[in-house]
């Protein structure tokens, strides 16, 4: 243990206590436990009773003496912290005349230098478990702004998947002041990394691959966390060879084996890491591992429910050869329009399932109207008119589609109002019902139907411009032409028929 | 030695961040609500004030915005210490200049890394090794 607490502490209420109880100024000191002065260094002869202390002097319980000199005499105290051990020395230089003089006698100086002592002695505990104690609940207070901040941004990304990962590691490069923070997860083909750089990594793509690599077999093997802080580590000649960096790596644990790993580099210019940053890499590998353990979860529920929606769509475009597509097309297209018009994450994601699903109703039209390659009669027609109707019908169940089912429902309705099933009007129409729209009639034009074959691009374009205002939102027609101005790539992926120019 | 003034009801929370600092050679003045705060800040500028927002008699907004009229051209920064349920009282803090956030639970070590980008690190350790 150092001096670092001795040295905090304020020795010269001591130094008046002992001056009043010998009734002139005495020559007090307070050492080190190799001698070294912490208070009383003015004194002339400080350092050399320090070091005569500290080479000869009785450690025992209780105040030794030493003569000094012909006249003078060395008291001396050892502090003890009960415990710890022995902390320092307190010591006075007094006249050994004042053996006889009268009053205060020896004894009685004895006396208030041994009380002295206790009392520096309790104040050094008192201090240093203050100190232990805050340094306990600065660690704590570490360790919870670390989890609040990983939550933070759990919170506010729970939506945006790919995001989450690196704002949270670069934040906790920041945080933990390192150059490199990087989760590794082979088995299941992640490593994600944020930079921090105080100093220019020239061969990162290097430090990477030996992370997945080598670094982690390492950990894989010990099963513990990893921290190496000198260049002549001879670990190195395992991990990271030639690569100069500092490095600490924490394992994370699924079911007894190491399932990933958070690695810190830092470069050799940096302050070496701590226990402390070593306990907070440990929980934040802790953190990230249950985050991308949900991550997965999710996916895979992504995937699921997405495969269950293709399986209701082709259980209806199975009704219809020449509508095969059309969901998948429709769904592209509003999507594009959607991210055109800069909607917020959470509308997409309405967006998304509302035009994947807006002709799930179809599943209760006749097969007879459905595909029939002549003009309808009215009855027939009626049936037709309903089927947006029908996919609200089956849709509205799920809690999830709450939203989205909306532009389901109104996909047909005309801006002029005379659309179905509800014949709403202009902005009345739910948004996501008017960008649908806009999709379902540029695809019904282009593509194939059992009575005739699709028409080109510019037919499709020509038309939309002939009925916005009327049938479509004008605002979003706009925006559509925009989009199929810039010659997009779904032009070729659905085969659009074009005209010559 | 470079002065730090914390303000905050809290007495553990000035307790932790005093003693930290003092570790790192700051000299630190405490006060236990905004209106003793600001009689601080008013009787010697310090060289950075950490200051909490819930606070009774006088709150951390109001603090900085006495601040902000007692002494126009202040030079020190000033760290505001926030918890979730303070973070819509962010808005207030936009045309105020020099003023940062401290997430709670406050950490030393960002308190200590923003105080040296403020200061400068050319702090002198009280303590020897």
């Amino acid at each position: 243990m150092s001096n670092e607490i001795l040295c905090l502490m304020d020795f010269a209420r001591y130094q008046r206590w002992l001056d009043r109880a010998a009734g002139h100024p005495t020559c007090f000191m307070v050492l080190g436990k190799q001698g070294d002065v912490v208070w009383g260094e003015g004194r002339a002869q400080a350092a050399e009773i320090g070091r005569t202390i500290a080479a000869t002097g009785d450690a025992a319980e209780g105040v030794h003496r030493i003569a000094w000199g012909d006249s003078q005499m060395v008291l001396y105290k050892p502090l003890v912290m009960t415990g710890v051990g022995q902390m320092g020395w307190s010591a006075i230089l007094v006249d050994s005349l004042d053996d006889k003089s009268a009053p205060p006698s020896l004894d009685h100086l004895v006396e208030a230098f041994d009380d002295l002592s206790i009392g520096i002695a309790d104040e050094y505990r008192q201090k240093s478990e203050l100190r232990s104690m805050t340094e306990e609940l600065g660690s704590r207070y570490e360790e919870l702004h670390l989890v609040y901040s990983v939550d933070r941004h759990v919170q506010a990304q729970t939506r945006k998947h790919d995001g989450v990962f690196h704002d949270l590691l670069h934040s906790a490069a920041e945080h933990l002041n390192a150059d490199v923070v990087a989760f590794v997860r082979p088995s299941k083909d992640i490593c994600q990394y944020a930079t921090n750089l105080s100093k220019e990594i020239h061969n990162l793509d290097l430090v990477l691959v030996e992370m997945r690599g080598d670094l982690f077999r390492f950990i894989q093997a010990s099963r513990d966390s990893l921290v190496i802080n000198e260049a002549a580590d001879p670990r190195r000649a395992y991990i990271f060879t030639d690569m100069p960096y500092k490095i600490l790596a924490c394992p994370m644990h699924v079911d007894g084996r190491v399932d990933s790993i958070v690695v810190l580099i830092n470069h050799m210019h940096k302050k070496d890491f701590s226990n402390s940053d070593r306990n907070l890499t440990e929980i934040l590998a802790n953190q990230l591992s249950s985050l991308s353990n949900m991550h997965l979860l999710l996916e895979g529920m992504r995937e699921f429910n997405q495969q269950l929606a293709m399986t209701l769509i082709e259980a209806v475009e199975a009704k219809d050869p020449y509508t095969r597509g059309h969901s998948d097309r429709v769904h592209h297209l509003s999507m594009e329009i959607g991210r055109a018009m800069g909607l917020p994450e959470d509308e997409l994601e309405d967006l998304h399932w509302g035009s994947l699903l807006h002709d799930v109703g179809k599943i209760g039209i006749p097969d007879a109207v459905l595909c029939k390659p002549s003009r309808l009669s009215k009855d027939e027609y009626t049936f037709i008119m309903v089927h947006p109707e029908r996919s609200y019908e089956i849709l509205r169940h799920v809690k999830h589609l709450e939203k989205a089912v909306l532009g389901a429902r109104h996909h047909q309705e005309m801006y002029d109002g005379k659309g179905y099933p509800h014949g709403l009007k202009g902005n009345n129409i739910p948004l996501h019902g008017r960008i649908i729209a806009v999709a379902d009639t540029y695809d019904s034009i282009t593509s194939s139907r059992a009575y005739r074959a699709g028409r080109s691009h510019e037919v499709a374009m020509k038309e939309i411009a002939r009925v916005a205002g009327s049938q479509l939102d004008p605002a979003i027609v706009e925006v559509f032409q925009n989009i199929a101005a810039a010659e997009p790539e779904w032009l070729k992926r659905f085969q659009i028929r074009r005209d010559a120019a | 030695m470079k002065r730090i003034l914390i303000v905050d009801d809290e007495a553990h929370i000035t307790l932790v961040l005093k003693m930290h600092l003092e570790r790192a050679g700051y000299a630190i003045e405490t006060a236990n609500n905004g209106k003793a705060g600001l009689e601080a800040v008013t009787r010697q500028a310090p060289d950075a004030l950490i200051t909490d927002i819930q606070m009774p008699l006088m709150t951390g907004r109001e603090l900085c915005l006495a601040i902000g009229q007692a002494l126009p051209a202040r030079t020190f920064p000033i760290l505001v210490m926030t918890s979730r349920t303070d973070r819509e009282e962010r808005e207030w803090t936009a045309a105020i200049p020099l003023l940062e956030f401290l997430e709670k639970p406050v950490s030393m070590r960002s308190v200590l890394s923003r105080l040296e980008k403020h200061l400068g690190s050319g702090v002198v350790a009280g303590a020897t090794p």
